[in-house]
Parts: C-alpha cells; structure tokens; sequence
C-alpha cells in the first residue's frame, strides 16, 4: 500500500511536497513531538526546530546524542528530560531518523 | 489527486453551496472523514488525516468563524494580550491543506446512515467521523448556576466573550476589592488553569490596584503543580492569593449571580467580582449523539481514540476518556494524530499503530515566571497510561532563570502548537 501511494507522483513525475503518505508507528510517535517543535520541527518560536533551516541546526548524530543525553540526565534540561525518558534510545533514534529524512 | 476542496464554507451558502458541499465530501472516490470541532483536537485531526491520508476528503466543522483557545487566554484576562493575540482562523486548513471548512453548527449525528447534520440545513455523509467539541458546562449542577448567572459571573471556562467579560469586571474593579475564583472538582479542562488565572489576576492586581486580594474557593484538596503554584505565590503573591480547600470549606455550594453571592456549607461571600468554574461534561453534541457514559465524557477504545459505543466515530480531546493524559490543549492535538494515524490505516485496510502520545502544559505565573507538567503515554493494561519514568513537573526551588527559561518556552509553546494545529 505505502510503495504504491508513494509510486503515484513519481509516475506523474510531481514533485513530493508533503510527507509521505504513511501512519506507521515512528510517524505517529514522532510526529507527538511537533506540537512544541512544529511540523516537521519547523519551530516557529523559542522552542528549538529539527529542520535545516533552525537557528542552531543540529545533524542527526547530534541529536541523538542530545536526546540520549537528556534521557540519561547527563544534560540539563527544563522539560526536554522528563519527555526524553518516555522513550527508549532505539525510539529516540527513530524518531530523529523520521526528522530528518 | 485534483484539489477541489480548496475552499472555505459558511453557514450563509445557498441551496447551491450546500450542494457543492454535499457533492465534494462524496466526490472522487476518496473516503469521507469528517471533524466537528476545530479547537486543537479538531484541527490537528483535519490537518493530519490529510497528511497520513492524501486522497481523503477531510470537512472540517466549526460553529464559529475562528476559535479562540484557553491556553493564554488568562494573559488576556490579566491584560497582558488581547483577544487577536488567541484567535486562531482556519484559513491555512482550507487554503494550505485542502480541507473543506464549514462554519455551521453541528446539530446532529446519525451514526446508522452516517451522516451529519447541520444547523444551516446540510448533511455530510462520513466513512470515519472526528468528534472534538470540547467541554460543555453543566449548567444548574452548582446551584443556581445558569446560562444567565455566567453573564453576571462569568465562567470563562470557553474562551470569547466571556474571557473579555471577566476582564473588564477585573479593570472596572475598585482597588481593595476581592477577586473569588470558584474551582470545579475533577475532572474537568484545564487542570491547572483556575490557579495560573489567580496567579496572572494577582500580577495585574499587584501593579494596578495593590490593596485587592483573590480568593480562590477549591472543590478539592490538592491540584495540578499545587506545590509549585504555592512556591510561586508565597514569593510574589503572598498578600493577594488566599487559597481555600474543600476541607476548610473553601467549596462553593451555590450562587445568588443577581444579589452576586457565593455561598459555602460555611459561609456567604460577596467579592467583588465572582468567577465561577463550574463542573463540566463532554460537548452537548457528544451526548446527545449517545457518545458519553454515566461519567459525562466520552470512553474509547485507548489504541485509536474510535468510540466504545458508536462505530466509526472518533472522540478526541477534552469530550474523551483519555486515562492519565490531562483535558489539555496538547492532549487533544497529540491525541488527534494518534486518532488520523488509526483512521488512515483502517481506511486503507492496514493495522494502526501502537498509541503514543504526549502532553505538555506550561502555566504562567508571572510574565517571567513559568512552570510546566508533561507526561508520555502509551497503553498499558488496556488503558492509557504515563510512561513510568518519564513526565512530571517542574523542580521545586528553581532559580530564577529556570522559571524564566520556562516562560519562555511557554511562548514557544504557544507559538509552536498554534502552527502545528491550524498552520
């Protein structure tokens, strides 16, 4: 289902504006997280954004490492911590992955 | 994939606009979905069924033109925003994201022919059906507390009209005269918002007239961050906020609006200006379409938000039964994109996946001074449940710059989730 919605405006030769068509689970799960980082991480305020064009654009590598940091406690945080350890590191990478892909 | 749902309805469109409503929402072969409501839940449901389900024909359905939202709503109130500053329109749903807006009033749900009928005279037939109406108020269900009374001592438990009614009782208000605050017992929207209200009221107070106090008249014993709330208020607000808990009669058993008394088991009060909480239900369309159990609100299957009575049909946000997660704006939003997410995946046969979701709440004490609650969910046992180990609130004994980062944030916040759900 997914490679077929997904084959339409490749055959159509459109360009993919919005994100794939899916509901899987990392989308659902990460997607929870826009509500304070914009869709698709595109803040708009004082919270961070995950895309290229966030003031303090980070890789992935860096993220996860941050994520991870914040789960374990290793980095302070205001809330980012509380919400980082309602996921396990495997989830936290995923959910970094489904951002910036 | 043609777009001809890039247009925006209104309760005025003539036999011919209702046709045209009629036929886009049954057009194309795509399947219906249907949202009532267009607050955080609603609107966060239209635009990620969109997003999960491309082909889908999403209506949107709002009574009003544009919906103002709680979440700041106390800033207007304590003069610090104006009521612009929570109005949040549709446009970018209808223009941006394909959905088909209407402004009508929801009067009916008719769950065997499936369809959904309006004020204005339409119909919408639904494959899946979004319901997100909020809280409604249970009027009489504090003695003497009616449509009538709130005019008087209005609740502002909706924002609009009433919010700016209770502000302007607030500026009119002599200095020395005594703000009561009537807080509801659970569960009801907005668990800690009675006490960010107190809080914001005293920063207006304190600057604008020094002499007032606020009384805050509590159904219960214990609230949302109450430990931090009373940090906050023993170094900034010690004069000006008296809280009083249900066990030392701080519960309001009835009002007289006309004679503007508010009665305890213990004593009659007569402040100044009275705002009154009072206890809430599901929104009026949730009950009379058979969606609500003997609790007032709405129980749903904890995996994709679908009703536990009525097939099909979906109840996000403060209307729903939703275990540990809080009636709060971010709940409705993260719970309406784990409800697009299980609608996108029936509709196309597939499994919907595992429940995950988030809530965050900021509370203002001050323009500077900021705490917040958040919790992850995931079901667990067959109910939603927080994650153990994550979430919580603020730390006690912050420094100043934490509450001021946190303040921050909330406008972040604000500004993020506002894009999020209506952007």
């Amino acid at each position: 289902m997914k490679r077929s919605l997904a084959a339409i405006p490749a055959i159509l030769g459109l360009a993919i504006l919005a994100a794939p068509a899916e509901a899987g689970p990392i989308n659902v799960m990460a997607d929870a997280c826009s509500g304070c980082h914009g869709t698709d991480g595109q803040s708009v305020g004082a919270m961070p954004g995950f895309d290229a064009k966030a003031a303090d654009a980070k890789s992935a590598a860096e993220l996860k490492k941050l994520l991870r940091d914040y789960r374990s406690g290793a980095r302070e945080a205001t809330v980012m911590g509380r919400i980082a350890k309602g996921y396990t590191e495997a989830q936290l990478d995923a959910i970094v992955d489904h951002f910036k892909k | 994939m043609i777009n001809i749902s890039r247009r925006t309805f209104t309760g005025f469109v003539g036999a011919a606009g209702a046709l045209s409503a009629l036929g886009l929402s049954g057009c194309g072969g795509g399947p219906r979905i249907v949202v009532v409501g267009g607050g955080f839940g609603g609107a966060t449901a239209a635009k990620y069924v969109k997003r999960y389900l491309p082909s889908a024909n999403v209506v949107l359905i709002d009574a009003d033109k544009s919906h103002f939202t709680c979440p700041f709503s106390n800033t207007v109130i304590a003069g610090m925003n104006d009521m612009a500053f929570i109005e949040r329109k549709f446009d970018a749903l209808a223009n941006k994201h394909g959905i088909t807006v209407v402004t009508d009033l929801v009067v009916g749900i008719d769950p065997v022919s499936k369809a959904v009928k309006t004020k204005g005279g339409n119909t919408f037939n639904y494959d899946k059906l979004v319901v997100s109406p909020g809280i409604d108020l249970k009027w009489g269900a504090l003695a003497g507390y009616d449509q009538a009374a709130a005019e008087i001592m209005p609740h502002a438990w909706k924002a609009g009209p009433q919010t700016m009614l209770l502000r302007k009782q607030i500026e009119a208000m002599p200095n020395g005269g005594v703000v009561a605050i009537s807080a509801p017992g659970n569960p009801f929207r907005c668990p800690p918002g009675p006490y960010e209200r107190a809080s914001l009221i005293a920063n207006y107070l304190k600057r604008n007239k020094p002499k007032s106090k606020i009384l805050i008249l509590d159904s219960k014993d214990a609230f949302a961050k109450d430990k931090l709330f009373k940090e906050g208020w023993e170094k900034m607000y010690d004069d000006i906020i008296e809280w009083v808990p249900a066990a030392k009669n701080g519960k309001v058993t009835r009002v007289d609006a006309k004679a503007g008394v508010l009665e305890t088991d213990f004593e009659k009060i007569k402040p100044a200006v009275a705002n009154v909480i009072p206890p809430q239900s599901a929104g009026a369309i949730a009950i009379s379409t058979g969606l609500t159990d003997k609790s007032g609100f709405c129980p749903v299957n904890p995996n994709t938000f679908e009703s536990t009575l009525v097939k099909d049909v979906f109840v996000i946000g403060d209307s729903c039964i939703a275990g540990d997660m809080p009636k709060s704006g971010y709940s409705a939003s993260s719970q309406a994109k784990v409800a697009a997410g299980a609608i996108a995946a029936m509709v196309m046969g597939d499994k919907p996946a595992p429940m995950s979701a988030i809530n965050t709440c900021y509370s203002l004490l001050a323009p500077d001074y900021g705490i917040s609650v958040a919790g992850v969910y995931s079901v667990q046992d067959g109910k939603i449940a927080a994650i153990k180990g994550s979430g919580g609130v603020s730390p006690m004994g912050a420094p100043y710059q934490f509450r001021k980062k946190e303040a921050d944030f909330a406008g972040g916040w604000y500004a993020s989730i506002s894009q999020d759900s209506w952007g």
